[in-house]
């Protein structure tokens, strides 16, 4: 047996349970899923009827329990399941959660919390204010650790085939953190100013706004960041790593695949070169996207982000056998799709035709042909074609007509270059395909087409089109540009052992590792042609695994992306008590007449304000963004994000159950305004406002701020109450608010105070004593259940009430704060944990005691004790007295069972 | 000046103290002091590396003291006094300076200063750890027996829970029969368990342990000893028994109010208080008669001799709403078409006892809410008893109930036992009841080490309630014993005997009980007993010739740390 007893639940009822078992001397562990012991008392201001201050008598407990040398407690975990054993013991399965900060190395100096960037409602103070995503829960706590709140990785931050941590630099932006912003992209790309203007953004389709308004503008806070980043640091902050490794990597391909993998490797220390067979680095970066969408200055900065890690760029080396890269220790081929398919039709050659890429080429090479009065057709419905015809309008075209084989619904074209395409007047045929060009005197002079019609879908999941005979038509055109697909070509390789095929390489398509050890593949090469942001992604896959080969390590296909998995977004909008609807952002571009004109950038950057607003829109889905700025805070290097779950089974004697109550839920109380009115607050809120180490430093309602004078209390809040389907009395909710109107006779000391009540129970060792105290002291008491709750003028609520001890009249008082006194509901977790035998409740869902009389405490399954409130609502001095004598008898069961 | 070699640790918190106070001006002041042989700061002297660091300057430098000015003892006493210990330095060497709690976040506004106060508070540590001296903790061997006063069902519970437990008990028991109330109990709240079957059962279970002995007619007369080893004496039916056990837990239950003649009508004929009537549901069948006469009207007076500001008992009982209307809801099973009023001030029916509540209204029971300034008077009439009362829930109409049968609903009072009182000396509280020594965190001890209380005879309660009061009463008990040792803190009070005149004053003082009398030479002198001196220091300070010094705050330590600080210089 691994313990003698397992205590579930590290709140009053647990600490005294394994206290009182471990000074008996049996072994204990105690599993508790927040991040502190302590429970509810701990969040308590004072406790009655003593008045004792709850931290002061709640701490040396929880020191006590932690330290103590029989009881093991695990924080951050929870029981999973319990398996019963014939000889009377216990297989418990735990799953202890990931933290993301070594507790060893913690040493709970909050300077993780000051540059947290991620605000979350607190729990701790009864979402009165907010806590960091990284946080220590109260400056009590024991541990006195800090955690990491992270429900999963954000959906935009997952989407990202880059591993960008998107949620990041958007809570940094909003955070005014800029140059942070673009230090935590810069960790993970190197290219953010081409990918801030030409990524697709698959992070703004998963995110969660999209469910209100519209997504958070991820791409353009990325150019955002950028902008602000390049025009301070016109050449990179980085340089080359301190500690240079021998080992030497050849990158064949200088497009967005071979500068990431570059980018990663050299970080590391690895000696890079890259081999190009253009004039200028940058592949498709540079030739295939046209300057309106990202100008080349953007493009040559963002190389430097490369070039300032000591990496090599030789332009104009075309590499086509390994033999010349002998000496590299390591080859990555990235020579991408640089090749347009051809029709295959007749006059595809004349004078006139381009091929879509020799026409980009050109264009952005500064070598364009001239459009000016030309009528120009292009054929295709991608987004090389969409690129091609706006190209072809700045340079003087007269009319620019896209044709494409299919309808508009099929074109795999974005949505919004499209609408850019038809805005700057270039016109759109669909269901025509060219059958022949036809030209005079070797030029080009008119194209003959074919009307299509669509038929069953094929293998792309698009419906096929399909000639419809006798429907061709000639175009009087002087120019054509052909955009129908890239492919690439890796038939001219003169070794490689099969590698290379005649179009395509091939490779492993988890570790990009060629049939050639020492060489890996990616990026359209491999994959055919895809898109900026999945080709760096491929290369970042490279340099992982070729830093692996490199090491010596196995290339095992699971290491590469660590990623929690994604936080559903339904989640996430449950989670959140409350969100706006906001206003969307616009996507400034600039008016359709004035860009044809030229080709500067077509889309407006965010102002600041602009920036700072929309980032401001983020819900926080994963709840840490993963900003990394407490990675650098930390004075003791104790953050860890690479932290997982751990499960773990442990075996016990026996068990004990003291997992506490729920708070009703005020909502289910609509009459009371809980929710509607910012100054109906709870009782437990009150207790934090007026706690030693209370949110603020004062009592203040929060509509205003101001300190109320007339505060009503109503007691009986869910409870006693069979409507909200709990018939039963809570038992503390009487003297807790007795308390709290002693307190503020304190605080407040020209405060009145009114509680309605119906019976005032103040049954235990002191209480009467204690209320007729706070009745001398003036808080009145009014016999009168509340019916509901107005909100009137100035924020002040008007309360209904019958007049029950005068002569029942049904009065309206006004005051300036209620508060509801809650009651308690059973936890019901525990309900479920037991995997061979089922622990019974009773007809309140309390776990039910089956020999109350003689052994409280003891459950329907042998050696399992519920302690506390678990059983049945009661206050602390009943708690504890419950708790022990659930300790006892576990202490008994472990006697039995052990022999 | 002595020839100690101190190590002084100044922590930043990360800083939580070096933002307001500077730590290396703190550390470039005292660094010259006078047996400081090593002074440093650290960003966490919590942290593992610091720890293993002061633990390699204790061995590398030889050094018998050390001071960290960290934060408060609360968090990290135990800490230090733990890398002391494994350093191979007595624990008690090591000395603790607050600046966090008491000058960096006091001070937030006012740096300067702060730094100047810190200097002063790590000079009076230094000045404090030059006159510490290695003590050690105080080893007692604990007997493995607890006696139990009273077998009712608290009593009884708590000695089958500590055999279950493996230790042996005694029962003492004053009434010639073991069981208490419970014993002659039919019916309880809440799941209609047989109060005489509970007890039987227990009895029954009790009888195959061949670890617990009962003792009935039985009073404890003599106590001595200390916590873990008593002696202690019983009477058991004239004979005297000694027994030595390591704990004892008090048991003796509770006494039921007894109104006065003429309260309520008490004394006058179909005038009966709760007990009287749980009895005569309890027994007999069939339809309920009083004195030969049947019932068909019952009127229940709550809070009889309880929530009484002018006379009876100010507190609460807190059994009596449910047990009251958990012997009304027999009574109506009994007598169908019983009619039920029942006068009260609040239902306290808590928790789950509101199910009973519910019924009651449900069958039919009517509620009267009276005020304790306007109470009901009860009157004979017609051959039967008129109560009169104002009810509070129809606008304090005066109401004529004429009833077979008026029940008083006692309280439950304090029993009254002087022999007990004067053997145990235990507190008791302004209720009467014996007082525990916290209220909320620790209910079943008391200021006497080794001696418990538990169920009825600490506050009023109920059977199940005093079970659960048991069973932890058992579960602290043998914590105490199953050990085998308990350890005691060295901090404690110490008379010099050469100089003490036995004049009494601190005995007075002490709130435990902890300073006797004793012979020295041809005088007497205060003696303090280690096992019961809870360091208070409450006997210091009256002391007229100084004779009495506290362990850990002596006299000289205290005097050389308001030295130290007086040289600091604004």
């Amino acid at each position: 047996m691994d313990y003698d007893a397992l205590v579930v639940g590290g709140g009053t009822a647990g600490m005294e349970s394994a206290l009182s078992l471990g000074d008996m001397g049996y072994s204990v562990l105690l599993v508790e899923k927040e991040a502190s012991i302590g429970g509810t008392m701990i969040l308590l201001s004072k406790v009655f009827p003593t008045l004792d201050c709850a931290s002061c008598i709640a701490t040396p407990k929880m020191a006590a329990t932690f330290h103590h040398p029989k009881v093991k407690t695990l924080t951050s975990a929870e029981v999973t399941g319990i398996d019963k054993k014939p000889d009377g013991t216990f297989d418990v399965h735990i799953n202890k959660k990931a933290t993301f900060v070594d507790p060893d190395r913690c040493t709970g100096c909050s300077s993780c919390e000051d540059v947290c960037t991620v605000a979350i409602s607190d729990q701790f103070n009864f979402d009165l204010i907010a806590r960091r995503a990284v946080y220590i829960p109260y400056s009590q706590a024991v541990p006195k650790k800090a955690v990491i709140e992270r429900a999963g990785t954000s959906p935009c931050t997952f989407a990202c085939p880059v591993g960008i941590k998107a949620h990041g630099y958007v809570s940094l932006v909003r955070s005014g953190l800029y140059e942070e912003a673009m230090d935590l992209i810069l960790e993970d790309t190197a290219i953010p100013g081409s990918l801030g203007r030409a990524c697709y953004a698959p992070c703004e389709d998963d995110c969660t706004r999209c469910e209100l308004e519209s997504a958070v503008p991820l791409r353009l806070l990325k150019r955002f960041a950028a902008d602000y980043y390049y025009e301070k640091y016109p050449e990179p902050k980085q340089g080359p790593p301190d500690q240079l490794r021998d080992e030497k990597v050849a990158v064949v391909g200088s497009g967005p695949a071979g500068l990431s993998a570059a980018y990663d490797l050299a970080k590391q220390g690895y000696r890079v070169t890259i081999f190009e067979a253009d004039e200028e680095p940058g592949g498709m970066l540079r030739y295939a996207i046209p300057s309106y969408r990202l100008p080349n200055e953007v493009v040559d900065r963002d190389i430097k982000n490369v070039t300032a890690l000591g990496v090599e760029i030789r332009t104009g080396e075309r590499v086509r056998e390994l033999a010349a890269l002998e000496g590299y220790n390591a080859v990555f081929v990235a020579c991408g799709a640089a090749r347009d398919r051809t029709m295959g039709v007749e006059g595809e050659d004349l004078d006139g035709v381009f091929s879509s890429l020799d026409f980009l080429r050109r264009a952005n090479g500064g070598d364009p042909p001239d459009f000016t009065g030309r009528k120009v057709l292009v054929v295709g419905g991608g987004n090389v074609a969409i690129d091609s015809a706006r190209v072809a309008r700045r340079l003087g075209a007269a009319r620019v007509t896209i044709q494409y084989r299919r309808s508009r619904e099929e074109m795999p074209a974005f949505d919004w270059e499209i609408e850019g395409a038809e805005a700057e007047g270039i016109e759109f045929e669909y269901l025509e395909v060219p059958v022949r060009f036809e030209g005079v005197d070797g030029r080009l002079a008119r194209v003959e087409s074919i009307d299509m019609q669509l038929g069953e879908p094929d293998e792309s999941g698009r419906r096929r089109p399909i000639p419809i005979e006798g429907s061709e038509k000639m175009y009087d055109v002087e120019v054509s540009i052909t955009a129908i697909g890239l492919v690439s070509y890796t038939a001219d390789w003169r070794d490689g052992g099969g590698i290379f095929g005649d179009a395509k390489m091939s490779a492993d398509p988890d570790t990009l590792q060629t049939a050639l050890p020492r060489v890996f593949a990616g990026g359209d090469v491999v994959t055919g042609p895809s898109s900026i942001t999945h080709a760096i992604g491929q290369g970042r896959r490279a340099a992982h695994y070729v830093d692996r080969y490199l090491r010596g390590v196995e290339l095992s296909p699971q290491s590469f992306n660590g990623k929690l998995p994604a936080v559903a977004k339904d989640e996430v909008l449950t989670r959140q008590k409350a969100f706006r609807y906001m206003n969307g952002d616009r996507t400034a571009e600039r008016l359709p007449q004035e860009r044809i004109g030229d080709f500067e950038e077509v889309e407006l950057p965010l102002t600041e304000e602009e920036a700072r607003a929309s980032a401001a829109r983020c819900l926080d889905c994963g709840g840490c963004s993963e900003c990394h700025q407490c990675l650098s805070a930390c004075p003791a290097k104790a953050i860890d994000f690479s932290m997982r779950d751990e499960h773990l089974t442990v075996s016990a004697g026996s068990v004990v159950i003291s997992t506490g109550f729920e708070l009703f839920q005020p909502l289910k109380k609509p009459q009371y305004g809980y929710g509607r009115f910012p100054n109906v607050i709870t009782a437990m809120q009150m207790d934090r406002l007026l706690s030693p180490t209370r949110p603020y430093n004062t009592v203040l309602r929060p509509s205003d701020g101001k300190i109320p004078e007339n505060i009503a209390y109503v007691l009986c809040a869910g409870s006693r109450d069979c409507r909200v389907g709990n018939e039963l009395c809570s038992r503390v909710c009487c003297m807790y608010t007795v308390k709290q109107a002693q307190l503020i006779m304190g605080a407040l000391p020209l405060a009145d105070v009114t509680i309605y009540y119906i019976d005032v129970r103040a049954f235990g060792k002191g209480f009467e004593e204690f209320y007729q105290q706070s009745a001398a002291m003036g808080v009145y008491f009014v016999k009168g259940k509340v019916a509901g709750v107005d909100e009137g003028p100035n924020g002040n609520l008007i309360v209904r009430y019958e007049n029950i001890a005068g002569d029942g009249e049904v009065v309206e008082a006004e005051h300036d704060l209620v508060v509801l006194s809650v009651g308690m509901l059973p936890n019901q977790d525990a309900l479920g944990l037991f995997t061979h035998e089922q622990l019974k409740h009773d007809s309140h869902h309390y776990v039910h005691e089956i020999d109350e009389d003689l052994s409280p405490a003891r459950t329907s399954v042998d050696g399992v004790f519920a302690a506390g409130s678990t059983a049945a609502v009661m206050d602390i001095p009943d708690t504890i007295l419950h708790s022990s004598a659930a300790a006892a008898l576990a202490g008994a069961h472990v006697e039995r069972v052990r022999t | 000046m002595n020839d100690r070699r101190l190590g002084v640790y100044i922590c930043y918190c990360g800083g939580n103290i070096s933002d307001y106070v500077d730590c290396e001006q703190v550390r470039e002041a005292v660094a010259g002091e006078p047996n400081v042989e090593v002074a440093k700061t650290t960003m966490f002297a919590c942290s593992d590396a610091t720890q293993q660091e002061i633990i390699d300057d204790i061995q590398g430098l030889d050094l018998d003291g050390i001071v960290v000015a960290s934060c408060s003892p609360t968090l990290h006493l135990m800490t230090f006094r733990g890398v002391a210990e494994r350093a191979g330095l007595n624990p008690y060497q090591y000395v603790q300076v607050n600046l966090r709690e008491q000058c960096s976040w006091a001070h937030t506004d006012l740096p300067a200063l702060a730094s100047e106060k810190a200097v002063a508070m790590v000079r009076a540590g230094i000045a404090k750890a030059r006159y510490t001296e290695p003590l050690q903790k105080t080893r007692i061997e604990t007997v493995p027996r607890v006696l139990v006063v009273g077998a009712g069902i608290t009593g009884l519970r708590a000695a089958l829970a500590l055999s279950d437990l493996g230790i042996s008990v005694y029962v003492a028991e004053q009434q010639e029969r073991a069981g208490g109330w419970v014993g002659g109990f039919g019916s309880m709240y809440p799941h209609d368990g047989q109060g005489r079957e509970l007890i039987g059962s227990l009895l029954t279970e009790i009888e195959r342990r061949d670890n617990i002995t009962i003792y009935t007619s039985a009073e404890l007369v003599e106590k001595s000893g200390n916590v873990g080893d008593f002696s202690t004496t019983l009477e058991v039916s004239g004979e005297r028994i000694t027994l030595n056990v390591g704990a004892i837990i008090v048991a003796t239950g509770f006494d039921v109010y007894q109104p006065e003649a003429g309260e309520y009508g008490h004394g006058s004929a179909d005038v009966i208080t709760l007990p009287e009537f749980k009895q005569l549901v309890d027994e007999g069948e069939g339809p309920l008669e009083y004195r030969g006469k049947p019932v068909r009207s019952v009127a229940y007076v709550y809070c009889v001799g309880a929530r009484c500001q002018s006379n009876g008992n100010g507190y609460c009982s807190r059994y009596c709403c449910n047990a009251a209307m958990h012997a009304a809801l027999v009574a109506g099973r009994r007598s169908p078409g019983l009619v039920q009023y029942h006068l009260y001030r609040d239902i306290r029916t808590y928790g789950k006892f509101e199910k009973l509540f519910e019924q009651a209204r449900r069958e039919g029971s009517v509620f009267i809410k009276f005020t304790e300034q306007d109470p009901p008077r009860v009157e004979r009439y017609n051959g039967g008893n008129r109560v009169t009362v104002k009810d509070v829930l129809t606008e304090n109409r005066e109401l004529e109930l004429d009833t077979d049968l008026v029940v008083l609903i006692t309280a439950m009072e304090p029993r009254i036992n002087p022999t007990l009182s004067e053997v145990l000396k235990i507190p008791v509280g302004l209720d009467g009841f014996f007082k525990e020594i916290h209220p909320k965190l620790r209910p079943v001890e008391t200021v006497i080490d080794g001696v418990f209380i538990a169920g009825a005879a600490q506050a009023p309660r109920n059977s199940a309630e005093s079970a659960a009061s048991a069973l932890s009463a058992a579960a602290k008990s043998a914590a105490l014993l199953k050990r085998g040792f308990v350890e005691l803190e060295p901090l404690i009070a110490t008379v010099d005997p050469d100089v003490c005149t036995w004049c009494d004053d601190c005995s007075t003082a002490c709130p435990y009980e902890a300073i006797e009398r004793t012979p020295y030479g041809d005088r007497e002198v205060a003696i303090i007993s280690e096992a019961v001196c809870k360091g208070c220091g409450a006997c210091a300070p009256v002391c007229r010739v100084g004779a009495i010094d506290l362990r850990g705050s002596t006299d000289r330590q205290i005097k050389a740390m308001i030295d130290a600080m007086e040289v600091v210089h604004v």
